[in-house]
């Protein structure tokens, strides 16, 4: 066995501190807390929250990858979102039934179409430049919205598509009670749900931490350098984007998993991406894990600030000034994200990993 | 004299409507440092440039270990064996000194890590900033990246432009050192207006456009 060379002690040091670091077990504490959810907070309203944000949060990371890791900005992220919602739609209602076989067949033709679009695009659009995707993934998005509204025999139009799913997905079923939750299809979806998204995001992390993923951030920082250093920047960004697309379109099939109904307005609809551009740039570009903070923050906003009046009739009922401002819940969320922009520049999770670095930085000169 | 590593024969190359390089040519020889000297906007940077890919010529030839290169992508041309230290440095500062070491790396193997040692040896301030952003360094440390970056690689030839551009004196004596290091198993090619040392044994090449 040859000697450890200071890279390789290095790494064994880093290894070990992982360990003792607050970041670990800030991780561990929040998968605790997303898979007892359903036993600490089983109302209908606060499980959906829960796995709204853990299929947010991974659409937001795929999204992440294209724009905080390869620096490429796509607005038909939830154009490949909704490829996985009508796949979904078409193999269990629409054109089938509802068996765990087409729930297979359903992914993996999210998976192909999603893969041979995301690769005809960037063909198409990064030869040219890099921003000529943004424009095509534009109109394509654009383009898929009215195709879904128009071709309403195939598409179900702006009716949608109500989904049935097979055996244990099926809200009546019932598997007992566990530490006083009755364990329904509700419940073995969530657990479907937050084990599939939890081995996404296992996957994009490994893939950002790979070789690969530090040559898609020197792309990033700076195109020419990496292509000077010998890497095909062009097959980089492809493999990026495709891999991207793909994680979008499989999250796009648990969401329709979760909702049971897909329509254009919320499956293909150009709001879901600039939902996801707010959570990115809550979270932090670049960062993986700031798409939690980013899709948490979003989430719970959509929720709760719309019962702020409630709250406020409640506690104030004479304050009508305060009833009428909180009854525009919207304008409240856009002062906060203002907020957080102005406090976190580079996001929540990016702020804090900068002020780390620069103290680590700090104690080693 | 020893044959040359880098051919250079009638190179003309547009940036836009600029005529740049209007027949360039020369040769790159193992035996000194070869520097292109000339003012500002000559030509010297499109130059390197040139040679590793990022402009296409539009006629001439680039000839690089008997091998025609003026047609290549810049990452074939890289992969051929050619380092370049672009002026700007190149430096990806969002990334660490060691994710900016790695991703120079054509194999993360033995003679790799090898060769890291050896860097280490020389810079000591990139052992110490290992884990740091590459951003945050001073600039003679991001100056000593770059070209610790460039050696990461079992590179033939070396382009490096203008590497003591804003440096200290003291910088500037401890680089020409590391230059002379480096050029005991690489040829190099230097743009430079500030480098007169005897030890480099350079060969200096007057470049104009006009």
């Amino acid at each position: 066995m040859s000697d450890p060379t200071p890279a390789s002690i290095f790494r064994e040091l880093e290894r070990r501190k992982r360990f003792l670091s607050g970041g670990f077990w800030i991780k561990i504490g929040l998968l605790t807390l997303f898979l007892l959810a359903p036993f600490l907070f089983p109302s209908f309203k606060s499980v959906d929250l829960m796995i709204k944000i853990i299929i947010f949060a991974t659409l937001v990371a795929s999204f992440d990858i294209l724009l905080g890791y390869t620096g490429i900005i796509s607005f038909g992220h939830g154009m490949f979102f909704g490829i996985g919602a009508y796949c979904l739609g078409f193999f269990l209602s629409k054109y089938g039934s509802p068996s765990y076989l087409n729930i297979i067949l359903a992914f993996s033709a999210a998976i192909v179409v999603s893969f041979l679009l995301a690769l005809f695009i960037s063909f198409l659009s990064l030869r040219i430049k890099a921003i000529f995707f943004a424009m095509i993934t534009l109109a394509l998005a654009e383009f898929s919205l009215i195709l879904a509204m128009k071709l309403s025999r195939f598409t179900g139009g702006e009716d949608g598509i109500s989904i049935s799913l097979p055996g244990i997905f099926t809200v009546s079923t019932d598997f007992g009670r566990i530490l006083g939750l009755d364990i329904t299809g509700r419940i073995v979806t969530y657990y479907f749900i937050l084990l599939i998204c939890l081995g996404l995001f296992l996957m994009m992390l490994r893939f950002t931490r790979s070789p690969l993923g530090r040559v898609l951030q020197a792309i990033r920082d700076n195109v020419q350098r990496a292509e000077a250093l010998g890497y095909s920047t062009f097959i980089y960004q492809i493999i990026s984007i495709t891999f991207g697309c793909i994680v979008a379109s499989v999250v796009g099939g648990l969401y329709a998993l979760w909702v049971r109904y897909i329509n254009p307005e919320s499956c293909l609809s150009t709001v879901i991406v600039l939902d996801v551009l707010i959570m990115v740039i809550i979270g932090g570009m670049g960062t993986l894990y700031g798409s939690f903070i980013g899709a948490a923050f979003l989430q719970m906003a959509q929720t709760f600030l719309p019962d702020l009046q409630k709250f406020a009739k409640t506690l104030f009922p004479h304050a009508d000034l305060l009833h009428n401002a909180m009854e525009r819940w919207l304008l409240i969320f856009g002062i906060l994200f203002i907020l957080i922009v102005f406090f976190f520049p580079r996001g929540v999770m990016g702020t804090i990993q900068e002020i780390t670095a620069r103290r680590k930085a700090g104690r080693a000169s | 004299m020893s044959d040359a590593v880098l051919s250079v024969e009638g190179i003309h190359t547009f940036i836009g409507r600029h005529h740049v390089l209007q027949g360039l040519s020369f040769k790159a020889e193992p035996d000194a440092v070869t520097v292109l000297i000339g003012r500002n906007g000559a030509g010297k940077s499109t130059a390197l440039k040139t040679i590793i890919g990022l402009h296409s010529p539009s006629e001439g030839k680039i000839i690089f270990k008997g091998q025609e290169t003026h047609r290549m992508k810049p990452y074939r041309v890289a992969r051929m064996g050619i380092g370049f230290v672009p002026e700007d440095l190149g430096i990806f500062s969002e990334l660490t000194v060691e994710e900016n070491m790695r991703v120079a790396m054509f194999r993360e193997d033995e003679a790799a890590e090898n060769r890291l040692e050896v860097i280490f040896d020389i810079f000591a301030d990139l052992k110490k900033f290992w884990k740091g952003k590459a951003g945050n360094l001073s600039g003679g440390q991001k100056q000593m990246l770059a070209i610790a970056r460039a050696m990461v690689n079992d590179t033939t030839l070396l382009l490096i432009d203008e590497p003591t551009k804003g440096l200290a004196p003291i910088l500037v004596e401890s680089l020409i050192e590391v230059i002379t290091e480096i050029k005991k198993h690489s040829v190099i090619i230097l743009v430079e207006q500030n480098v007169e040392d005897e030890d480099l044994k350079s060969k200096y090449l007057g470049i104009s456009n006009s």
